[in-house]
């Protein structure tokens, strides 16, 4: 979708036509969100807040449907055969279950309370992974190839609306902003069930200091305490926005360079020269990437249910 | 005014940003490394302990930059 849109935009400035091309728009309007104004599907405002579905919606849907059956209908599979050996999509399954119960949960909430986290670290793991992965695979680009060679589908049809934003639910800050405030419930509860509530709370500053410390101090640990969810939101969001961007900005080398000298041979050069390895560079270095801040969230996730729960100072 | 913030200002500190966070990354893969050739039986050990200091250095050189971003667009 984008290279068509660019192709469109070299092809205006290789005629001569003004129409320039803005690099940051276009970037922009691959990685945000759809338009408020053009949604997925329609529905009404209710106290005060939109509801409609838009792209990021759509996706965190998608995801979570995908996650859901493909692991439900493994397990199950698995759970039917006769004999318990596994096999297939079970035997990777098993292999990433139990790395984050072990290497993971384990040894941030220690073995009394491991299983009562690791289904939570679990869900985290495996969304974020499918989320993250999933923006990479150009999906909906295909379907936009589709359309405009096979389908035909009008202006404002479904389909069209599809195009627009990015594909990346965890490159939105409200959809990981929702994931880090589970955490923060969760460090709440971890301590509150390890502790009890009141004890939870006394808990975040150590006994027996001289009261004009407390002044400073509590006033830091409950700004610490919002930090570092706040800093879980920021971490996800911007590294997966970050790549996207970065690829984006080294493909459009080529329409600005196409509109610098007025020839398409120039872009396809500069293309073929640079921005296509480098692109493919930064892409395989998305795909570590993806799997590193999947697994930053939920040992992150981990680590904080762990301090709530065995309290040092 | 915002030409000096957007074309002086947050370029600058994003470089400072970049300067920093290598700084506390190198520092720190320095120290394993360091400590994994002294004793490669305890890698997975030293891995573990980099890693978590690793990304919360991580974490706030994102933040920093996200607010520097913020500044440039929201001050426009």
């Amino acid at each position: 979708m984008f290279v068509q849109e660019a192709a469109q935009h070299g092809a205006a400035a290789a005629e001569g036509h003004a129409e320039k091309f803005d690099a940051g728009a276009t970037i922009i309007h691959h990685v945000a969100n759809s338009p408020m104004d053009e949604p997925l599907i329609h529905l009404p405002k209710i106290a005060g807040i939109d509801f409609s579905v838009t792209k990021h919606v759509f996706m965190l849907w998608l995801v979570a449907a995908a996650v859901f059956v493909v692991v439900t209908w493994t397990v199950r599979r698995y759970l039917r055969q006769e004999r318990l050996i596994p096999s297939g999509l079970m035997n990777a399954l098993e292999a990433v279950v139990e790395f984050v119960r072990d290497d993971i949960a384990q040894p941030n909430v220690g073995k009394k309370w491991v299983f009562t986290w690791t289904p939570l670290i679990l869900t985290f793991f495996f969304f974020i992974l499918a989320a993250n992965a999933i923006g990479l695979i150009p999906v909906f680009d295909v379907i936009g190839l589709l359309d405009h060679y096979v389908l035909h589908t009008g202006d404002g049809s479904f389909v069209k609306r599809l195009l627009h934003g990015g594909t990346t639910a965890t490159a939105n800050f409200n959809v990981t902003a929702a994931l880090a405030t589970i955490t923060f419930g969760a460090i709440i509860v971890a301590g509150s069930r390890a502790h009890g509530f009141v004890k939870h709370w006394m808990n975040m500053v150590p006994p027996g200091l001289n009261p004009l410390i407390y002044v400073i101090l509590i006033p830091i640990e409950i700004m610490g305490m919002f930090v570092r969810p706040f800093a879980l939101t920021m971490r996800l969001a911007a590294n997966m926005t970050g790549g996207h961007i970065a690829i984006l900005a080294i493909l459009s080398f080529v329409f600005l360079f196409t509109e610098m000298f007025g020839r398409a041979v120039a872009g396809i050069g500069v293309g073929l020269a640079v921005s296509v390895p480098l692109a493919v560079g930064i892409s395989a270095l998305e795909i570590l990437v993806v799997l590193i801040q999947a697994y930053v969230f939920t040992l992150l996730s981990a680590v904080f249910i762990g301090m709530a729960i065995h309290v040092h100072h | 005014m915002t030409g000096l913030v957007q074309f002086f200002a947050i370029p600058f500190g994003l470089g400072m940003i970049v300067i920093g966070a290598g700084l506390g990354i190198g520092k720190l893969a320095a120290a394993a490394a360091d400590g994994i050739a002294r004793q490669p039986a305890a890698a997975s050990q030293i891995t573990g302990a980099v890693n978590l200091p690793l990304f919360l250095l991580e974490g706030v050189a994102i933040l920093a930059e996200v607010f520097a971003l913020l500044v440039l667009f929201l001050g426009k």
